[in-house]
């Protein structure tokens, strides 16, 4: 059996102590003999176990009685020590590897890309199902509250204007899902001419909004865009989707200096972006359809987009203010679908 | 009569880790963590510290970290559950949030022993144990105590919370059977934060002042010019590094105070961190790993452990061959593990 007898040299530290000696240690059958400068011990080999192996690491033997061995021959305790754990067998055997090293780069990067860009909205869908109307109301209520506490101001917009607006925006969700839990709200303050959809059906808009719409038209095809939203149940998946991110990342960067964890924050925010497009486009479809189904044309949709786009051009630089487009992006390629839907 | 001052030898830290070596660790417990949702990332942690450790040597010798991936697979899922919960509720119910923020500052004095202990006893030099022997009540009192006092006195007994912080943790530590003897004075913390916060302070006052007289150009040179824009961002910038400067003076002279203010039997650190020095790694570090899309981040840690053993001694006024295990440790040296309630690294 025993046709090779490893024999390495090591440092010993009895664990009572903290002297170390040199050792030479030798496999005898089923023993290990341990040689030092004024004794010799002897220890059945099934009772010592070493230590998983890393690389550029020695290795670390612990004797039964809570003494150890650190030797910088790793292939003697390699033959000697079968890996005792798979996990630390297969994690030694990659990261033995350049190679194993290097492709692990694109798979990381396309397993964040999976998760954030697919798993993650696609599974934020069916989690938003699950969550009850009447959550999601609690929600909104809250977020509005949050908002009027730091954002916004009561609207100075007089009544009739209010209730005519009112009421065409209740013919506008006249048949909808949950049509009952629709809620026009309009408020002022510092976030320019914009409209917000918060989940549970409360659309915010501000008086500047209503006051750069040219006509009634216009102002119902944002009213529409944000009802496609509250009706995709957008905000909800939106914050799903971001607490989905904010548990990966504290799962796997749990003790990771927080410099790395800005780093794989920012490619995620990039996808986070590009799928709040997404739900941008399938509100403005929803839109188009909406303002056709009652007699506007898509092309007043066009027209708001512009003159947003102006308003928020002459804002430019007008510090503090929130403006409109850094939370719906990209105009030009809404404003040319909407003028194709004509 | 303590002469021997002068004649005792002094053993520098050395780093010896390489960068190659602790990239593939490290890419290879990223990537298995993200396949396996974060539960191998407790093995990886492992062996990047065990690296980390094992190419830390003092006079000749090299530390070990011992921990068990499952212990810190039982933090992580407790980490998990308070952030995911925190995340949650700041979305879902905002008032619910205020419920997570008092759960986790009953629970911070465990938090801070638990960590604390559980990184003590997974640390070994030449096979004796570090031990943590504080105790939670004395915790609540420093952390939530004179926390709570340093927020009341408008930040007046900050400086004292943190001396009393350091005073806690380093009192409590023993190498084997030797305990820690703090020697930390709260005038040399006040004097650290005083000068930190006159750092912050001016640096404010410069860049209010800076960007009022930019302004004032600006709108006289004429406010169309396009430029004018970028030159706003650079009172801002300067204002970052002026921040992270005294973070990393701050780093500097407390870890120096702390450190120098061990004496492990008659076994003393020697500390001589550097505020140039820190700054400069910070800075680099940051920009690295941007740069790099997070790729740079195992040679910055290699760099930063390198450069704090370069700046770390021990002055050894007895041999080390004579400090002993603790008992207790020896009892649980050999036999399966203590599984307690300390027995997991929350360690955030």
């Amino acid at each position: 059996m025993t046709s090779v007898t490893p024999r390495f040299q090591g440092r010993f530290c009895d664990g009572a102590t903290a002297a170390e000696r040199p050792v030479d240690v030798e496999r005898d059958g089923e023993d290990l003999v341990i040689t030092g400068e004024d004794k010799v011990l002897r220890v059945t080999l099934a009772t010592v176990v070493a230590d998983a192996p890393l690389p550029g690491v020695p290795r670390m033997l612990a004797l039964p009685d809570g003494a150890r061995i650190e030797t910088g021959d790793r292939d003697a305790v390699a033959m000697l020590f079968p890996p005792r754990s798979r996990i630390d067998a297969a994690a030694f055997w990659l990261e033995s590897r350049w190679g194993a090293a290097l492709g692990a780069i694109p798979v990381i990067a396309s397993l964040t890309w999976l998760i954030v860009a697919i798993v993650l909205p696609l599974g934020a869908g069916p989690v938003a199902q699950l969550i009850s109307p009447r959550i999601e109301i609690a929600i909104g209520r809250q977020s509005l509250d949050a908002l009027d506490r730091v954002a916004l101001n009561p609207s100075t917009l007089d009544a009739d204007t209010q209730e005519r607006i009112e009421r065409r925006f209740r013919q506008f969700v006249e048949g909808e899902p949950g049509e009952e839990n629709y809620e026009l709200v309009f408020r002022g303050g510092a976030l320019g001419p914009n409209a917000l959809a918060l989940p549970g059906g409360i659309i915010i808009v501000t008086d500047d909004m209503v006051r750069l719409a040219p006509n009634e038209g216009a102002l119902m095809a944002v009213l529409a865009h944000e009802i496609g939203h509250v009706r995709g149940r957008h905000a909800l998946r939106l914050i799903l989707q971001d607490s989905g991110v904010v548990v990966l990342i504290t799962a796997l960067a749990g003790d990771a200096v927080s410099m790395s964890i800005l780093a794989a924050a920012l490619p995620t925010a990039l996808l986070q972006s590009h799928y709040s497009r997404q739900f941008e486009e399938d509100a403005d479809e929803y839109a188009f359809a909406h303002l056709r189904r009652h007699g506007y044309s898509p092309q007043v949709f066009a027209d708001m987009m512009r003159r947003l786009q102006q308003a928020d051009r002459g804002a430019k630089g007008d510090a503090g203010v929130v403006r409109y487009f850094s939370t719906h992006p990209l105009t030009e390629e809404r404003i040319q679908r909407a003028e194709a839907q004509r | 009569m303590d002469t021997s001052a002068v004649t005792a030898p002094v053993y520098p830290f050395q780093f010896t880790g390489r960068t190659g070596d602790y990239f593939r660790i490290w890419i290879v417990s990223l990537c298995l963590s993200i396949l396996t949702l974060g539960i191998y990332s407790a093995w990886g942690k492992v062996r990047k510290r065990r690296y980390l450790y094992a190419h830390t040597h003092l006079a000749g010798s090299a530390f070990e970290y011992r921990a068990r991936p499952l212990a810190i697979l039982k933090g992580r899922a407790i980490a998990v559950l308070l952030f995911g919960g925190f995340a949650a509720t700041g979305h879902f119910l905002p008032t619910m949030q205020w419920t997570f923020v008092a759960l986790l500052l009953v629970l911070s004095p465990w938090i801070v022993v638990a960590a604390n202990r559980f990184n003590a006893q997974n640390s070994a030099y030449r096979n004796i144990r570090f031990g943590f022997t504080g105790r939670i009540g004395e915790a609540a009192k420093v952390f939530l105590g004179f926390g709570f006092l340093s927020i009341v006195s408008i930040g007046l007994a900050y400086p004292y919370y943190r001396l009393r912080r350091a005073r806690f943790v380093v009192a409590h530590h023993r190498f084997g059977a030797t305990g820690f003897v703090e020697a930390l004075y709260g005038g040399d913390f006040y004097a650290a934060y005083i000068l930190a916060g006159l750092i912050v302070f001016g640096a404010t006052i410069a860049a209010i002042v800076g960007g009022i007289l930019l302004a004032l150009m600006a709108s006289v040179l004429g406010a169309e010019s396009e430029p004018s824009r970028a030159v706003a961002y650079v009172p801002m910038a300067l204002m970052y590094a002026v921040y992270l400067l005294a973070f990393s003076y701050l780093r500097a002279r407390v870890g120096n105070l702390t450190l120098n203010g061990a004496r492990i039997g008659s076994l003393q650190l020697f500390s001589t961190l550097r505020a140039r020095d820190l700054f400069w790694l910070y800075f680099s570090n940051i920009v690295a790993i941007i740069a790099s899309v997070g790729l740079a981040t195992p040679w910055a840690t290699l760099r930063m452990a390198r450069y704090r053993a370069q700046r770390l001694a021990l002055i050894a006024h007895q041999p080390l061959e004579g400090l002993a295990a603790s008992p207790a440790d020896r009892a649980t040296a050999t036999g399966s593990e203590v599984s307690d309630l300390f027995d997991v690294d929350v360690s955030l």
